[in-house]
């Protein structure tokens, strides 16, 4: 079989390695590069749209957080709100109890007081009649007569009013 | 005992002549080149199939850090505007590699035929003048030869012509070395172990002094150098110097 020389150029083969080269440029970008690309494209969306994921899910997370602390604060100014009402409602009904207590109490004591009167005036009354009937049997026996008992009475009425307006 | 290392075989050799460029001549060079070209694309097809974009087995992982690798070395050498060039410069390291090392197997490299390395060297050639036409112009860029001082022209142009030159000299002249060292390296084992056999008295010394038996194992600590590292190096010289020349060429 023939045999080309050790160190010679060809021009056939020459250019058919040209060839060669670029077919091979071709059948790499084909085979290798092409789907290695499109696939890492397709990692890298898919990547990015993970990170797109987590923003959103963040954002959200951040509004419910700030929706909460505003709940949060609505809810605590409402219960100061409720808590100064309750005070003041219960200062206002404290301050009536007292106030009602007080009058309350004006009212015994008046009640008691104009009791205590009536059993004064009762008793004054009391004593103005026995005084009337000692005087009168005290008069009887000193005159030791028998008068009329309108007279009688009348006397005892003088002598009564007398004595009250002295006393 | 005679050692030949010659050329590769010429298989076929196409009955019509053409003018100027010869005869075709269906040679070992196109022969295991195209074998090159069927292993380089069966592995591409094969770590490529059955892409995933999460879970991704190891042949995937491989294939994406080939992908990665090209994409560095073509962009860390020659910028982010050269991407084009990656198809292209991956090319030529897949076929330089796989060239080289497919000796290991017994074929002889395309890259021991000078016609293969001229080939890419003169495409690389026509890329670098190309860009630097695209660079500073047609005018500038014959103005470019005269450059620092007209005297200086010959020598540019023969600067010029020798850039691919010794691109494909270099190459070649490794991948040579090592075919023709390999070569003596096996017809002087041979030789070595027939004498040594042929010691043996009788008719089993003349049976087994046919078997070179110290070919086995012996040539392949040479071939560590050889092949391996020598085809990978050369591979990437040559890619390295691919992308320098262009990369400078385009800079004007």
């Amino acid at each position: 079989m023939n045999t080309q020389e050790l160190v010679t150029l060809v021009p056939w083969t020459f250019i058919a390695q040209i060839c060669n080269l670029f077919i091979q440029m071709y059948l790499i970008k084909r085979f290798l590069f092409k789907p290695i690309r499109e696939m890492l494209a397709k990692r890298k969306e898919l990547a990015d749209a993970q990170i797109k994921d987590a923003e959103a899910a963040k954002e959200e997370a951040l509004a419910m957080k700030a929706e909460y602390e505003q709940n949060m604060a609505d809810a605590k100014e409402k219960a100061g709100e409720i808590l100064s009402t309750a005070q003041k409602t219960a200062e206002k009904k404290s301050d009536e109890i007292i106030r009602e207590a007080n009058s309350q109490a004006q009212a015994l004591k008046n009640k008691a007081e104009s009791d205590i009167a009536q059993e004064r005036r009762k008793a004054v009354n009391e004593i103005k009649d026995e005084i009337g009937g000692i005087a009168m049997e005290i008069a009887g026996k000193v005159i030791e007569r028998e008068i009329s008992e309108d007279d009688h009475r009348k006397l005892i009425d003088e002598f009564i009013e007398n004595v009250g307006g002295e006393s | 005992m005679d050692v030949n290392v010659v050329g590769p075989k010429v298989y076929y050799t196409l009955p019509f002549d053409i003018p100027v460029l010869g005869p075709i001549q269906i040679t070992e060079t196109l022969v295991v080149s195209w074998i090159v070209m069927a292993i380089i694309t069966g592995l591409c097809i094969f770590l490529t199939h059955n892409l995933k974009v999460e879970n991704i087995t190891k042949r995937q992982a491989f294939a994406e850090m080939l992908v990665e690798t090209a994409d560095k070395f073509v962009i860390g050498n020659m910028g982010e505007k050269f991407r084009g060039f990656i198809p292209f410069v991956a090319a030529l390291f897949a076929t330089s590699v796989v060239s080289n090392l497919i000796s290991l197997i017994g074929l002889r490299s395309p890259t021991a035929d000078l016609n293969t390395e001229a080939a890419w060297a003169v495409v690389v050639f026509i890329i670098i003048t190309q860009q630097k036409i695209k660079a500073g112009g047609f005018f500038g860029y014959l103005k470019g030869f005269t450059q620092p001082i007209p005297v200086l022209t010959p020598f540019n142009i023969l600067s010029e012509l020798a850039t691919p030159i010794s691109m494909a000299c270099r190459h070649f002249g490794n991948i040579l070395s090592g075919v023709v060292i390999n070569g003596l390296l096996y017809a002087a084992l041979a030789l070595a172990s027939s004498k040594l056999l042929g010691l043996i008295p009788g008719a089993v010394g003349a049976v087994l002094s046919n078997v070179p038996i110290l070919d086995v194992g012996i040539p392949a600590i040479l071939s560590v150098y050889f092949d391996w590292f020598s085809g990978v190096m050369q591979a990437y010289i040559f890619c390295m110097l691919t992308t320098m020349y262009i990369a400078n060429a385009a800079e004007g």
